[in-house]
């Protein structure tokens, strides 16, 4: 009965063994092990995640500019100028999940677009490329189109660092 | 700029295999799309999912939909109620992002959408007590089900 276990166990061993190799699985398990580190890694589009298929504005213009097209409503500090960009927050900061939302003329391309002011939260005011443009900006009884209110709502910490402007769309004309 | 008309239509209980009630509703994609960017996405955020107080649409607002007092609140909320969206407008997205957001809450998988005249008699009733207004459907629902 011992050997019948012997022979069955040794056949499939050496199955196995010819079929694999020792370095076969540590390439596998470092493969999954790697891959699957690597998945948080891969860029994620956050507050601009909407415009699938949308079509692309023509650009023109530098985003460290109050002039640049889609800070028409603007009212803060570039995060362009603050190591991030018109769509990313600095380093140390967090975008906020809750803003304001308005339409900007991109005479580039002769379109309106959609615009998410989304501020970045965290960190004192970043102080550089102080702009206020207010195109489209409401009183603050028409909160959801105001940029007078601390949209740093939402975040880990209340305190204003820059603001962002995030394409969300293109504007709908009839 | 010629918008782009589509028709979209509902069929009630379909997928449950229950009587087929239709309902066929008009909905522009692209202006209901855009009005719910730039009227509803800065608090309940772009997929509707809200945010800490903000409450969300996903997978919830179809509750409301439970009660004829829900069914009014979606619209005699502020954040509706005093939007600068014409009563077609406000129907027409409020019926979009039931389409796309309300996903399992909506009862039997289907709803009757809103009308422009619904929503005009509906929102001349704003709400004053707002959060208890909705603790007190959302009570009311539960106590619905089974």
């Amino acid at each position: 009965m011992m050997s019948f276990f012997d022979r069955l166990f040794e056949r499939s061993a050496r199955s196995v063994a010819q079929s694999s190799s020792r370095r076969g699985l540590l390439k596998k398990l470092g493969g999954t092990l790697v891959g699957a580190a690597a998945v948080p890694l891969l860029p994620v589009a956050r507050a601009d995640n909407h415009g699938g298929g949308m079509a692309k504005p023509v650009e023109q213009g530098s985003d460290t500019d109050c002039d640049y097209w889609r800070y028409c409503a603007i009212d803060g500090f570039l995060c362009s100028c603050c190591g991030g960009s018109a769509n990313t927050c600095p380093p140390g900061t967090e975008m906020s999940p809750v803003t304001w939302i308005g339409t900007c003329h991109n005479p580039s391309d002769g379109r309106n677009y959609v615009i998410s002011y989304n501020d970045c939260c965290g960190k004192s005011t970043c102080g550089a490329c102080l702009c206020q443009r207010d195109e489209g900006d409401r009183p603050p009884y028409r909160p959801d189109k105001t940029n007078d209110i601390n949209w740093c709502l939402g975040t880990a910490s209340a305190a204003y660092h820059c603001s962002t402007a995030v394409l969300v769309g293109v504007a709908f004309e009839e | 700029m010629t918008p782009v008309s589509s028709l979209a239509s509902v069929v009630a209980a379909g997928l449950l295999g229950l009587s087929p009630v239709v309902w066929s509703i008009d909905i522009n994609d692209a202006r209901a799309r855009y009005n719910y960017q730039m009227f509803c996405q800065g608090c309940h955020t772009p997929d509707g999912s809200g945010y800490g107080d903000i409450p969300p649409l996903k997978n919830m607002m179809g509750l409301f939909l439970r009660s004829e007092a829900g069914r009014g609140f979606l619209v005699r909320v502020p954040g509706s109620a005093t939007s600068k969206l014409s009563h077609a407008d406000l129907a027409e997205v409020l019926n979009w992002t039931l389409e796309n957001f309300a996903g399992s809450s909506l009862p039997q998988g289907s709803y009757q959408p809103y009308s422009a005249q619904e929503v005009a008699e509906l929102r001349a009733q704003p709400l004053q007590e707002i959060q208890r207004t909705r603790a007190g459907i959302l009570a009311e629902i539960a106590a619905q089900t089974p």
